[in-house]
């Protein structure tokens, strides 16, 4: 009697989720990213890693846009879920070649202008680093992330998500850290959360090493 | 030192203080341009060396750069592909020539490495080159490894985040700085500091180079300054190779200021000579003028100041010449007659008797009187008559005769004496010659001559000899009153070795060889003995008792009258002072000559001794003979006014043989008058000689003079004395002169006797006489 019961459940978790209206059952949970002087930490990405067994959910954002204007990538810091396909045009008139060293995506993409042929999957978590090999100063960051739950932190560095209750482990990365900030496990109920977090930034950052 | 030398000495020293001065400041100035000149460069070389080091920082920072951004390398460092890193690592660093090329990661661990023997894994620590903080320039740091140093350049690997460094580097070995000091031109040198130990790994100089010896002017640059280790570069210079140049410029100095030097010396040499050389010569002609010779020119001729010197020293030469000739006129000339002079004449005489076999005859003329002629005719006709004289003499004709006039009034004339004369035949003719007057301004003056003659060698055989022959012939003849003598021997006692025989008379006179003798003075009225006139004789310790005739004409002729006189005057004094302290006043008379009274302090000794001896002036008396004024009355009657002042008796003796002028008489401070012995003893032959005593006696008296009557022999000669009214007698007929003791005895006695004939007979002028001794 409790199969039907439970599955009867799951499958109104399950259609909650697919329909959408699942808004009714998340918490707003917003994470107050300082730096330890106190200021904002903007662009500071907050990850949550559900612990509770979840079923696998679908890429929400099968494709992202890294775009290259005034020798920039814009965005500076991108956030996506494993598997994504990036696009990486050119806005600028001279062209650039993007390219990445990093473990969790290395590739190269030739000498460009314009659009590219083709966008970039991202198959790994982990951070990637991407940098135009004509131009050192163009360096851009994609974190890529198995989880759903994340958000980079705007100008105020207080991100917002709104996540379903259950456990969580939260994890932080900003460019200027020169280490893993320790990840916290948070347990979101049905009311909102507000989480304060402090940044120890370095004058010597490691980005890659803050993001194991 | 000489001239010569001292000008070449003073000039050459005076040439090379001057050049060693200019060769000193020309060392100073060399060496300074030479310091700074060293110092400029080293400041370029500084300059260059810090370029060239940023060269080579650069070009190794391009080089890095250039690897670390290859996209390639990149991806070989992704893949840490160890062995293609470290063949890029080298291939870059060939290109460059770099020595040292390290791959490290961002924490220092060495990943690959080429040029060095680092192994992978192992640390990359070089202070201050892998700081990510630092700006990009900075990237760039020494380094010592064991011996060597590297300058060193890391350039990061970004993909596109920093994940490697790539560090190339050049090594300063001994090529790189042999490179750095071809640029600079200097030499250089690396030290290393470990610790407190420094070693100098490489340099460009010789090993043995000691930088801080002075030879070297060096510049430090500080390469590595950390506490355990430092570098420093030293730039150094040598200044000996600096002052080469100026070393060559010195050699040419010293070449030419030796040849300066040389030449200096040379042309002082030259030009002292040439000063030098005229004054030797100026030097023997004043050397040959002391000597006496004027004839020779002055032999410099010169338009200089020499030149000068040696024309004034010719002009001086010949003046000298002349005034020497002026003077030997003089010296051997009489400037009135022109006649040779004393001095010719003996030098001639002496030649004659010398040279000839043949005798000579030598003639002395003595005027007589010529005195009065000057006096009372004048000093103009007193010439006249000379030059008369001189003339007539002159007409002796005979081959070699010659005539000199040797004083005022006295001639001489020699002549070879012919076979069949005699010499006073032949003064005799001489004599002639003054039989007739002479003649001035129409008035003939007689003048009458003595003369003497002698013979050479027979009476004598110098001039000085012979004259004194003639002139002692001359007193003779006058004794005698002739008019020629011819010397004889006889007339010799006092000539016989005149210069001994004054030896003896100082002798005697040191000795006490003279003696007084006193012969008593009498009152031809009263017959009172009145006084005594002291008498000299010679205890001679060789030839006996000698009397005055044997020494004091000698004396006289010689001056040598002055010390009897002195002598006698104080013995006399002396006796009559001791007879004045014995309570007996007998005035004791001394004879006083011409000498004396012509010595204007000849008062001031009388005066002298009766001070001396405490003795009553009027116990002293004086006796002048006339010879005393005559040659110069009026100082003659100055010193009797001065004697007689003094309050001694003055009295004139020899009266009647001499010239004196009765005018004088009048005038002379004399108490009394001494009539000669030859009047006294032709009193009682010659009715003449009484007549003259009496005269005399009656003048004496008219003039207020006691009369003395000498020579007294006889009674009747002092009866007839006495009767003509005489006051004293003296003479033999009362006492010869005695001895001292034998005086006194004799006065005792004859005090005795007087006592005795007062008792009896008083009144008589008549005293018993004595016997002749």
């Amino acid at each position: 009697m409790r199969t039907p019961a439970a599955l009867v459940a799951l499958i109104a978790t399950a259609a909650a989720y697919a329909l959408g209206c699942a808004a009714a059952q998340a918490t707003t949970v917003t994470v107050r990213v300082r730096t330890a002087a106190g200021a904002p930490a903007a662009d500071a990405v907050v990850v949550f890693e559900p612990l509770d067994r979840h079923a696998p959910v679908a890429p929400a954002h099968p494709e992202a846009v890294i775009d290259q204007i005034h020798k920039l990538f814009v965005p500076h810091v991108k956030v996506i879920r494993t598997g994504t396909a990036v696009w990486f045009p050119n806005s600028d008139r001279i062209r650039h070649q993007v390219y990445s060293f990093s473990p969790a995506k290395t590739f190269s993409l030739k000498l460009y202008a314009g659009a590219p042929k083709k966008a970039v999957v991202f198959d790994k978590p982990g951070l990637v680093v991407l940098g135009c090999n004509i131009h050192d100063s163009m360096i851009a960051f994609v974190l890529v992330v198995d989880t759903p739950y994340f958000a980079k932190a705007p100008a105020s560095g207080d991100a917002q998500l709104a996540l379903p209750a259950g456990r969580y482990r939260m994890r932080l990365w900003d460019e200027s850290l020169s280490a893993p900030v320790p990840p916290r496990t948070v347990v979101v109920g049905d009311s909102p959360l507000d989480l304060p977090v402090t940044l120890e930034l370095s004058a010597t950052p490691d980005p890659a090493a803050a993001w194991p | 030192m000489q001239l010569r030398t001292r000008i070449a000495v003073t000039l050459f020293l005076l040439v090379a203080a001057v050049l060693a001065a200019a060769l000193t400041v020309v060392s100073i100035a060399n060496r300074r341009n030479a310091t700074r000149e060293v110092n400029r460069r080293l400041d370029i070389g500084s300059l260059v060396f810090g370029q060239a080091l940023e060269e080579n920082r650069k070009q190794l920072a391009q080089a890095a750069q250039a690897v670390a951004a290859d996209y390639a390398f990149k991806e070989a460092v992704a893949a840490r592909d160890t062995d293609t890193l470290a063949s890029a690592l080298e291939n870059a660093g060939a290109r460059i020539g770099a020595s040292l090329e390290v791959l490290t990661s961002l924490d220092g661990q060495v990943e690959a490495a080429a040029g060095t023997n680092l192994r992978p894994g192992t640390a990359f620590a070089v202070p201050g080159l892998l700081d990510p903080r630092a700006p990009g320039r900075a990237h760039s740091a020494i380094m010592v490894s064991g011996a060597r140093v590297y300058q060193l350049v890391a350039a990061r690997v970004r993909s596109p985040l920093p994940v490697a460094w790539v560090v190339m580097g050049f090594a300063l070995d001994g090529n790189s700085l042999r490179n750095l000091a071809a640029l600079t031109d200097l030499g250089i040198t690396l030290s290393v500091r470990h610790g407190a130990t420094w070693v100098r790994p490489v340099s460009t100089l010789p090993r043995s180079t000691r930088l801080r010896s002075g030879e070297y002017v060096t510049r430090d640059i500080p390469l590595l300054t950390r506490p355990e280790v430092s570098v420093v570069a030293t730039l150094s210079r040598s200044l000996d190779a600096a002052l080469a140049p100026f070393e060559r410029l010195r050699r040419v100095l010293y070449a030419i200021a030796l040849t300066s030097l040389l030449g200096s010396a040379v042309a002082a040499f030259w030009l002292a000579g040439d000063i030098t050389r005229p004054l030797r010569r100026l030097t023997a002609a004043v050397a040959r003028i002391r000597g006496g010779s004027y004839d020779a020119p002055v032999d410099v001729h010169r338009h200089d100041e020499i030149g000068l010197l040696a024309e004034g020293l010719q002009v001086m030469q010949s003046e000298v010449l002349s005034r020497d000739l002026a003077i030997r006129r003089l010296a051997y000339e009489d400037p009135l007659t022109g006649l040779m002079n004393r001095t010719a004449f003996v030098e001639a005489l002496d030649r004659a008797v010398a040279a000839a076999g043949v005798p000579q005859i030598v003639a002395v003329v003595n005027l007589d009187r010529f005195r009065r002629i000057n006096e009372h005719l004048g000093f103009a006709t007193g010439d006249a008559v000379l030059l008369g004289i001189a003339s007539r003499l002159r007409e002796l004709t005979a081959p070699s005769t010659a005539v000199a006039r040797l004083a005022a009034d006295q001639f001489a004339v020699f002549r070879p004496l012919q076979v069949d004369e005699t010499p006073l035949a032949w003064a005799g003719t001489l004599a002639s010659r003054f039989a007739e007057p002479a003649i001035v301004d129409d008035q003939p003056i007689d003048v009458s001559a003595t003369i003497g003659v002698a013979v050479a060698p027979v009476d004598a055989a110098t001039a000085e000899a012979l004259l004194r022959c003639a002139e002692l012939s001359i007193e003779h003849a006058r004794r005698r009153k002739q008019a020629v003598a011819a010397y004889s021997t006889q007339l010799a006692p006092a000539a016989r070795d005149q210069l001994s025989l004054l030896g003896e008379l100082r002798r005697a006179i040191a000795l006490d060889e003279l003696r007084l003798y006193f012969q008593p003075k009498w009152s031809l009225t009263t017959g009172r003995i009145v006084g005594a006139e002291v008498l000299l004789r010679w205890q001679h310790p060789q030839r006996g008792l000698l009397g005055p005739g044997a020494f004091l004409p000698f004396a006289e002729q010689t001056g040598f009258i002055r010390r009897i006189t002195a002598w006698t005057l104080d013995r006399a004094a002396a006796q009559a002072a001791a007879w004045q302290s014995a309570g007996r006043s007998l005035p004791l008379a001394i004879n006083v000559t011409a000498d004396d009274i012509a010595d204007a302090r000849f008062h001031l000794q009388v005066a002298e001794a009766l001070e001396r001896h405490a003795l009553m002036p009027h116990l002293l008396s004086l006796e002048v003979t006339e010879s005393g004024f005559i040659d110069d009355p009026g100082r003659a009657i100055e010193m009797l006014s001065a004697l007689a002042a003094l309050g001694v008796k003055l009295s004139i003796d020899d009266f009647g043989t001499g010239y004196s002028s009765l005018s004088h008489l009048a005038h002379m401070p004399v108490d009394e008058v001494k009539i000669d012995r030859s009047f006294v003893l032709g009193l009682e032959r010659d009715e003449q000689f009484a007549a003259v005593i009496r005269s005399a006696i009656e003048m004496g008296h008219r003039l207020g003079l006691a009369i003395v009557a000498e020579g007294i022999e006889t009674d009747s000669a002092a009866e007839a004395l006495a009767a003509m009214g005489c006051d004293v007698g003296q003479g033999y007929w009362l006492s010869a002169p005695r001895p001292l003791a034998d005086f006194e005895h004799w006065l005792r006695e004859r005090e005795a006797a007087d006592e005795a004939n007062r008792a009896a007979a008083a009144g008589s002028g008549r005293m018993p006489r004595e016997s002749r001794a």
